[in-house]
């Protein structure tokens, strides 16, 4: 068992109890001035939104004078945002699990080597990890299918991950093989015995490249511009620059938009953020 | 047809067929939207392909590559610009690096609230860089915004966002990196918490102490979360260029590769310029290099500090 | 045991989504841009009624029109009114408008009109200004402007033999809509953007008079920052209004643009030649001088509200954001005049600016009929006077007229209006990023680093040069 407890005089060197008190001010000094970092933009956030448009160009960072909430019923009533975000959640999970399915059976094999030209395919996926995104052919990859403009095209878009499946590949070498050889001989199928004893061995791995890719999805903003017409397609990164294009000066408006984005957002990571952050390190740390 | 080895353990003939099946559809989507478009943009990189369904498609050989890397003072512009893509790189990875590291360190340690810095430090991602974007024009208005108010009590002013391009391109850095620094610290944390405690105390009776600790350590049993955090840094900022569309727009002096791939290739280059994928394409063929030729060097050192350390 | 819960929490995420997805999809999902309450209070009502009824309905128009529209706040709001009220005309008739940052409307058309997936485009990719910078037999190697592309690849209806195309100006139809003698686009009106709007009763407080030379506007502003006011705001965030506001100095300097356009293409003006030279230096006393500081974080749109403010004399912006102006219910008097770039008070009195907006129909529409009564609608005398008042361009319907302060201020100048050089200027291939001098004020501090004028139009001739030799 590792634990923080053991590690926890790293820095402070000794057991004296006063370098280590030095150290953990320290330790709090530093944290606090991160903190002022990360916290000040919403709180900044916050305050823009409860202003009256002069007022905020009198002076953009004194306190609202009184709480004016006109912002976010403007905000509300300018954009769908409830919809970009379930938007969001959708294209999301849907693109994340079909990849994480579908890499599983792609993964096992080569790592494996249980087929010929195993070595090719992954290498092929090594040197995708570097391949700038091929945004002109796919355009015209998905305007031939007739998927512009339509969830299903904007999902596959999302369905290859090479880091992923090189994080997956890793993991899974890690296993050892003779666990395929004893379910081999009980008479276990394949499908049965990666699903069952596989998966869960790799879960760690599985978690981490869901993350990662997740993310990649919830931030991109590209791709819906090039892909995505009607707005209520739109996820919230593009429903979000539109709105900000449309209503590009009137800074309390966009901050009670984002504001209003920020707090289901907050809540939806303080519910997933143990399982976020233990899911983006598991994996790779290992194999 | 005999395309499983001879190690294959689960079944013979028909049956063995069955990882094949599962193995499709993975690999389709890869070749389908990963590969086989990668290979249409270096052919699409020796035409003057436009991206608009109607008109001819040229073949004009080298003459994009000649435009992009030769051609007039443009080539010093475009030069400029992957110049620009590896400052920019490295800044953000060795800047993310060090911090997510000292952060990692010092949230390793059994203090108070630790829940909550980590918290607070990743969920900038979880944003979006959207949201990021609006944060920090708000935060870099260049005159009343708080940055501003605080440079001026050092007397000091900047035109932010909005200036000259050199300070602009500092302040996408920065932003860049107080956005995914988090990634960084949470993927360290978790190897840190994999180092057995023994080890510590072990090297404390022999009498090793803080940054001994740390180098003899820490350090090298990090190794797994050392090589994650720099290839996906090194990888991932060479390729990354959403901050600047929302932070700065496309501007002659902060634009990177990618988005000047991007803009050429989809008519937002400025000016009355057209839609030219096929000078894009043969840009991205160069970002293509470049990562590739870097992905290497990173790989190597990696390689190399796996032997080192994990042999 | 935790991943577990995880990846459920995904699946049933994914379910829930999907479900909400789908249920709503064709039934109540209402674009957002035309969600937004367009009735509201007195003076949306009173528009509706005030607006002439031309709408009339028109037999068997079905299905949804799908309309590209930039972003432009009165733009927007005139059109939401029109919308409404041609589908009350037309009741089994659904118009959908997508409404998008004009950044962002070279990259819609171009994937919109490739997919197939719009009826009617608002042609206003940067730089907004019709069939603007064609190629001249004097260049020998330059892009196809987008226009040229889009028409060439078939994805253009042509217009030429609709009635309403005879609504419009025939000149302006000829300059700004007409290619290879077939009319592809409506153009829906000009408007100047090298003047600029004053504040008088500052001027008259600090005792200034209206400045129609240079030297007079040199030490108006000296005497306006003495007083403790600001001299010239601009909304400089987005770059481009930066310039527009040289675009003054420039046709002061060359009446000329296309003449210049030409002389730079072959040789004979040069960026660094002796005239040109004062140009850059003029270039540089105005945006590091006259403009206030922080102009770089104020975003174009949020220009009329900063100079509603009463406290700075000038803004140099074009006419479009006299509505904006108009809005922002300035409490002084104000006026729109031509940049005084020049000594020469004579040089001063031209206004330049460009054709506007134009409406096009996609090629492959399947609304074809829907789209023409769209347009014919929109460009009835009556309807399209009302446009021009509410967005506030220069009309091209000659039995248009402005009745705006705006429109009033700028109806004596319009015989001295030019098409400026933006809309001629076609950089050679292989030209660097100094090489387009209308520019130049832009690349001075506070926006860029150059500091030295004569060293700056020297690399701007150097980068000319380097793309006409490559």
């Amino acid at each position: 068992m590792t634990t923080e407890t053991q590690t926890k005089d790293l820095l402070s060197g000794g057991t004296q109890t006063t370098t280590r008190r030095r150290a953990a001010i320290a330790s709090y000094v530093l944290l606090a001035v991160f903190a002022v970092v990360y916290i000040v933009p919403s709180l900044l956030v916050i305050n823009t939104s409860l202003k009256t448009l002069p007022e905020f160009f009198k002076d953009p960072i004194g306190l609202a004078s009184s709480l004016n909430f006109d912002n976010f019923a403007n905000a509300w009533n300018l954009a769908n945002f409830p919809r970009y975000l379930l938007n969001t959640a959708f294209y999301t999970a849907v693109a994340t699990g079909i990849f994480v399915l579908s890499s599983i059976f792609v993964a096992f094999p080569i790592a494996r080597g249980y087929f010929k030209g195993s070595n090719v395919l992954l290498t092929l996926y090594v040197i995708a990890l570097f391949l700038p995104p091929a945004l002109i052919p796919q355009f015209q990859l998905i305007l031939n299918l007739g998927l512009f403009n339509t969830r299903p095209g904007y999902i596959l878009l999302f369905l290859v991950n090479p880091i992923g499946m090189i994080i997956l590949v890793n993991y899974m070498k890690s296993i050892p093989r003779s666990l395929d050889e004893a379910a081999a001989v009980d008479g276990a199928g394949y499908f049965r015995f990666v699903w069952k004893i596989i998966l869960p061995l790799i879960r760690p791995a599985i978690a981490t490249v869901t993350v990662l890719h997740a993310i990649g999805i919830w931030n991109e903003i590209v791709m819906p511009t090039i892909y995505l017409t009607s707005a209520d397609k739109y996820p919230i990164t593009r429903g979000l620059i539109v709105f900000e294009g449309v209503y590009g000066s009137d800074w309390p408006g966009l901050a009670a938009a984002v504001l209003m984005l920020i707090i289901p957002m907050a809540a939806l990571f303080m519910f997933m953020q143990r399982y976020i952050i233990s899911g983006l390190t598991a994996g790779s740390v290992k194999g | 047809m005999q395309v499983m080895k001879k190690g294959y353990l689960f079944g013979t003939g028909r049956r063995a067929a069955l990882p094949l099946l599962l193995l499709v559809p993975g690999v389709f989507f890869y070749l389908l939207i990963a590969f086989g478009p990668s290979l249409a943009t270096a052919f699409y990189a020796f035409t003057d392909a436009t991206g608009i369904k109607g008109l001819p498609i040229n073949w004009v050989g080298f003459e994009n590559f000649r435009e992009f890397l030769l051609r007039g003072a443009a080539s010093r512009d475009n030069l400029a610009a992957l110049q620009r893509t590896l400052v920019f790189a490295f800044f953000v990875t060795t800047i993310q690096f060090s911090l997510g590291l000292l952060l990692a360190v010092v949230l390793n340690q059994k203090l108070r609230g630790r829940f909550f810095f980590r918290t607070l430090f990743f969920m900038p991602v979880f944003l979006g860089v959207v949201i990021q974007g609006l944060m920090w024009k708000l935060m870099l208005l260049p005159r009343g915004g708080p940055v501003s108010e605080v440079f001026s009590l050092f007397g000091a002013q900047s035109e932010f966002l909005g200036g000259p391009p050199t300070q602009a391109f500092i302040w996408v850095i920065i932003v860049q990196v107080w956005a995914n620094v988090g990634i960084t610290m949470v993927i360290f944390l978790a190897g840190m918490q994999t180092i057995p405690s023994d080890l510590y105390e072990a090297a404390r009776i022999d009498g090793a102490r803080g940054w001994q600790l740390f180098r003899n350590v820490t350090w090298p049993l990090l190794t797994p979360a050392i090589n994650t955090n720099f290839l996906l840094n090194v990888i991932g900022s060479l390729q990354a260029w959403q901050l600047f569309l929302v932070l700065t727009g496309y501007k002659p002096g902060t634009q990177v590769l990618g988005y000047l791939i991007f803009a050429e290739g989809f008519g937002q280059a400025g000016g009355a310029s057209s839609f030219r994928q096929g000078f894009a394409a043969a840009a991205s063929i160069v970002l293509f290099i470049l990562v590739l030729i870097l992905g290497m060097v990173a790989n190597y050192i990696v390689a190399r500090r796996e032997k080192k350390y994990m042999a | 045991m935790n991943r577990i819960r995880w990846i459920v929490l995904i699946a049933v995420l994914a379910l829930v989504a999907a479900a909400c997805g789908d249920s709503t999809d064709d039934t109540t999902a209402a674009p957002a841009t035309t969600a937004a309450p367009t009735t509201t209070a007195g003076d949306g009502g009173a528009d509706t009624t005030a607006a002439p009824d031309t709408t009339e309905p028109m037999a068997g128009l079905t299905g949804t029109l799908r309309v590209l529209l930039h972003q432009n706040p009165p733009l927007v709001e005139y059109m939401e009114d029109f919308n409404k009220r041609f589908m009350e005309a037309n009741p089994d008739l659904n118009v959908e408008m997508e409404v998008l940052a004009a950044g962002d409307l070279a990259t819609a058309i171009q994937t919109r009109l490739t997919a197939g997936e719009i009826d009617v485009i608002d042609f206003c990719p940067d730089p907004c200004a019709a069939f603007s910078n064609p190629i001249q037999p004097y260049m020998s190697d330059a892009d196809t402007p987008v226009w040229q592309q889009l028409i060439e690849a078939g994805l253009v209806m042509d217009l030429t033999d609709e009635p309403f195309v005879a609504n419009y100006d025939s000149v302006a139809v000829a300059d700004a809509s007409t290619y290879n003698d077939r009319v592809y686009a409506l153009p829906m009106g000009r408007v100047s953007y090298s003047g600029m709007f004053v504040n008088n009763d500052l001027l008259a407080e600090v005792g200034v008079p209206l400045p129609t030379t240079w030297g007079e506007l040199v030490s108006a502003c000296e005497a306006i920052k003495a007083a403790n006011y600001s001299c010239m705001t601009v909304g400089g965030a987005d770059g481009w209004p930066v310039f527009v506001g040289s675009y003054g100095l420039l046709g002061a300097f060359y009446p000329d643009q296309a003449g210049l356009v030409e002389g730079l293409w072959n040789g004979t003006i040069k960026w660094n030649d002796e005239n040109t030279l004062e140009l850059w230096r003029r270039y540089q006393t105005y945006v590091t001088d006259m403009l206030e500081p922080g102009v770089t974080g104020l975003a174009h749109d949020a220009g009329p509200a900063r100079y509603a403010a009463g406290d700075v004399a000038f803004m140099p912006t074009g006419v479009w954001q006299g509505p904006a102006v108009e809005d922002a219910a300035p409490a002084f008097d104000w006026t729109y005049v031509p940049f005084p770039g020049s000594d020469d008070a004579a040089d001063n009195q031209y206004l330049f600016g460009k054709y506007d907006m134009s409406w096009m129909v996609a090629n492959e529409t399947a609304n074809k009929d829907a789209a023409l009564a769209y347009l014919a609608a929109l460009s009835d005398p009556a309807e399209y006077n009302t446009f021009a008042n509410a967005v506030g361009y220069l009309p091209t319907q000659p039995t248009a007229t402005l009745d705006t302060k705006l429109g009033q201020a700028v109806a004596p100048l319009l015989e001295n209006y030019r098409v400026g050089f933006e809309q001629y200027w076609v950089a050679p291939k292989g030209a660097g990023q100094w090489s387009n001098g209308s520019q130049g004020a832009q690349f001075f501090a506070p926006f860029n680093t150059w500091e030295d004028p004569v060293a700056l139009a020297n690399q701007a001739q150097a980068d000319l040069e380097a793309g006409l030799g490559s």
